[in-house]
């Protein structure tokens, strides 16, 4: 492509420094499919806490049945939603890994904690697993907030 | 890059990491072969690198700045927008 010379008034670069703006917006839009598939994993994991959390016994069938589908609906929201993704932005996919490597290092501690300190086991009451997932997940539910709020 | 269509694609991938070719194309609101047609002159150019592949058996075709393309893009967009200021009527280029 030859690179012409241009010379725009005032106006025209005006618009054209709106129109940079305005496909800047069009590409942050698209980085909400990212946010859609930090929500759902958020989903999976916030059903699985309450459901375990108000089963009176940790291993009824109805409260695995309750986990295992949410688990496979939040595996197809979430394949969906990266099948859908048509543009993103370099901040957008940092904010999302970012986000993947803060849970999976957040949850670990969390967990080692509630497991080490006796929180969470057998014998204790079964809000202590859904207290610890709910801890554990602040990571996706600040990143997937921070990408609602990004434009 | 001072063809609308081509300073829109650059405004489109100068914010985007990637963008599939349909996705620009729908923004741009431009057919497939215009935007085939500008996308090979920014290839040539440098300025844009295209990506092939296939998602569920389906081809999608990525589109990205090169690093040149982005580095031209942001240069013309602070030509721009010293121009809009009223800060002298430097060219962009």
């Amino acid at each position: 492509m030859a690179v012409e010379a241009f010379d725009p008034t005032r106006e025209q670069a005006a618009a054209a420094v709106a129109e940079a703006g305005h496909r800047a917006a069009q590409v942050h839009r698209a980085d909400r499919q990212l946010r859609w598939m930090l929500l759902a994993v958020l989903a999976v994991y916030l059903v699985a806490a309450v459901t375990m959390s108000v089963s009176p016994h940790r291993g009824s069938p109805v409260g695995v049945i309750v986990v295992v589908a949410a688990v496979l609906t939040g595996l197809v929201l979430a394949v969906v939603a990266g099948l859908r993704i048509r543009a993103y932005s370099r901040a957008g996919i940092i904010t999302y890994f970012a986000t993947i490597i803060a849970f999976n290092v957040w949850s670990s501690v969390v967990t080692s904690i509630s497991i080490g300190t006796g929180f969470w086991g057998s014998g204790r009451p079964a809000y202590d697993f859904g207290i610890t997932v709910g801890i554990a997940v602040l990571p996706l539910a600040v990143g997937a907030a921070l990408m609602g709020r990004r434009r | 890059m001072g063809h609308p269509v081509r300073y829109s694609i650059m405004a489109l991938l100068g914010a985007a990491e990637r963008a599939e070719f349909a996705f620009v194309r729908d923004h741009i609101e431009v057919s497939d072969s215009v935007l085939s047609k500008q996308m090979t002159a920014l290839q040539e150019a440098g300025y844009v690198k295209v990506h092939k592949g296939y998602v569920q058996n389906r081809p999608r075709t990525w589109l990205s700045l090169t690093r040149l393309g982005r580095q031209r893009f942001e240069r013309h967009l602070a030509a721009l927008r010293e121009i809009a200021a009223g800060n002298g009527m430097a060219a962009a280029s």
